[in-house]
């Protein structure tokens, strides 16, 4: 697995130092590719593994966990992933997401959503049509605190 | 790994700003094209989340670390034959073209080798190949200008989702009955491999990941089918007698009416057919006795089917589907 450092130093040099107030909660992303195998008894068996060949079709699943380290609650905790391009979303694993299907402008529910096509048609936004997913803690997370979140996605 | 362990992370790169939240995507290193074979093999897919939060009056931004995972190459090939129905042909004929359709429904750049195998079961005759021919792109066999497959050195490269159309040239045994069916199998294997589906060459997919075997198992296949369509003819002479004393007797001076049928038979017809005969030796040709049916011909060589030269008739019938007759009359007389 590669790891982008350029990403990161360009990130740094770009945007102003701004807070410096202890940056204690930590976010990190796995990518976990779902496999469904059918056992010599016919049952199937469904299971994460690392992600060491995938090609389009694939089932991923993102997991993102986060920890406050720190000593004080962080308040108004809101965790935004945008899609890779290449990725299909299939959903997260509860209903407390937001969704949005135009670069992060808006957000709400699948069915909330709409898509305005090449040729200026409106439709429904489906799960595919999905660029960003966002949560938004209503309750500060406490001092040690620790979650996950998750959501499923297809490769392209 | 357990997603609650949290003390097994690695850990996290943190980048503190407030610009970053949507700043942070996916940068796809293959050119990414909506196509059916999917996402370009090589592409990177990378993942990043952020978090902000508020430590008193403090607004605070997280990047997650980047997971980076490259799309490894599936290997698909879909062969179809291509022609709409059975392409006719007839017993002992060279060059009987089939065409086909190879297709690389993977997401990587892949080159196919190319065989056939006539022994098919099903039919009724095989077909001799005698050679397989890669298309010039008009989709239209053209002698002089598509290529005549070598495997190796030609082997078709197709770009994901790009097709080629392949002919597979034959010939028809001189044994082969009408209406017999006469199958050809056309393979396109990919030259990364092949094997049960799912099968991966490790570092052998474009853009430096695995290759994995699709559905197809690396190879695709598909059956196309030439039909005998002959014709064959027999012709059936007669003769009638009348002599000057109103009966059947060969005298000299008799006229002979000879008439000769021609019947076809078979699923195809018969191009150019022609009916020759000599006029008999001690007899006279009665000028202007040809006819075809009911319909007098002349005996010079002009527009009409008939004509009389070097002592014997000529009847150019043209083409003529099987399952159909002709007859063609004329007289001499007795010397």
């Amino acid at each position: 697995m590669l790891r982008n450092l350029f990403l990161f130093a360009a990130a740094t040099a770009a945007v102003p130092a701004f807070a410096q107030a202890d940056p204690s909660v930590s976010l990190a992303s796995d990518v976990m590719v779902e496999r469904t195998t059918v056992g010599p008894d016919g049952r199937t068996q469904v299971s994460l593994e690392e992600p060491s060949t995938v090609v389009p079709g694939d089932k991923l699943v993102f997991v993102l966990r986060y920890r406050n380290n720190g000593r004080q609650p962080a308040a108004d905790f809101v965790v935004t992933n945008p899609l890779p391009a290449a990725v299909a979303f299939q959903g997260s694993n509860d209903g407390s997401a937001q969704l949005s299907v135009d670069g992060g402008r808006s957000w709400g529910a699948i069915g909330d959503l709409m898509v305005t096509e090449g040729d200026g048609t409106r439709r429904a936004a489906r799960m595919e049509d999905v660029t960003h997913v966002r949560w938004t803690f209503a309750q500060p997370i406490p001092a040690g605190e620790a979650g996950r979140l998750m959501f499923r996605g297809v490769v392209r | 790994m357990s997603f609650t362990d949290i003390s097994r992370f690695s850990g996290p790169k943190q980048t503190v700003g407030y610009a970053l939240l949507l700043g942070v995507s996916s940068l796809a290193m293959v050119p990414e094209a909506a196509l059916a074979a999917g996402t370009r093999a090589g592409t990177l897919i990378e993942n990043t989340a952020s978090a902000t939060y508020d430590v008193g009056p403090t607004q605070i931004s997280v990047d997650s670390n980047t997971n980076t995972v490259r799309v490894d190459e599936l290997i698909n090939a879909v062969v179809d034959w291509s022609d709409s129905a059975d392409v006719m042909t007839l017993p002992g004929s060279t060059g009987q073209v089939l065409a086909f359709s190879v297709t690389n429904n993977g997401n990587g750049e892949e080159s196919f080798s190319l065989s056939t195998i006539s022994t098919l079961g099903g039919d009724d005759y095989d077909p001799t190949v005698t050679s397989i021919v890669i298309d010039d792109g008009d989709g239209i066999y053209e002698p002089g200008q598509d290529t005549v497959y070598i495997p190796g050195p030609n082997d078709p490269v197709l770009l994901p989702d790009a097709s080629v159309t392949i002919f597979v040239l034959s010939t028809t045994p001189a044994g082969a009955g009408d209406g017999d069916r006469g199958g050809v199998q056309l393979i396109a294997a990919s030259r990364t491999g092949t094997g049960a589906p799912g099968t991966s060459f490790s570092g052998r997919g474009e853009g430096g990941g695995d290759a994995v075997l699709g559905t197809t198992g690396g190879d695709g296949s598909d059956d196309g089918f030439y039909s005998v369509s002959a014709a064959s003819v027999s012709l059936v002479k007669s003769a009638s007698v009348l002599n000057q004393f109103g009966n059947a007797n060969p005298i000299p001076g008799a006229t002979v009416t000879y008439t000769i049928v021609a019947t076809t038979t078979g699923s195809g017809s018969l191009a150019n057919l022609a009916i020759n005969d000599a006029v008999p030796t001690g007899t006279t040709y009665v000028p202007g006795s040809l006819r075809l049916g009911s319909t007098a011909l002349t005996d010079a060589a002009d527009a009409d089917a008939g004509r009389f030269a070097s002592n014997a008739i000529t009847v150019s019938l043209g083409t003529v589907p099987g399952g159909q007759s002709r007859t063609v009359t004329f007289q001499v007389t007795i010397n």
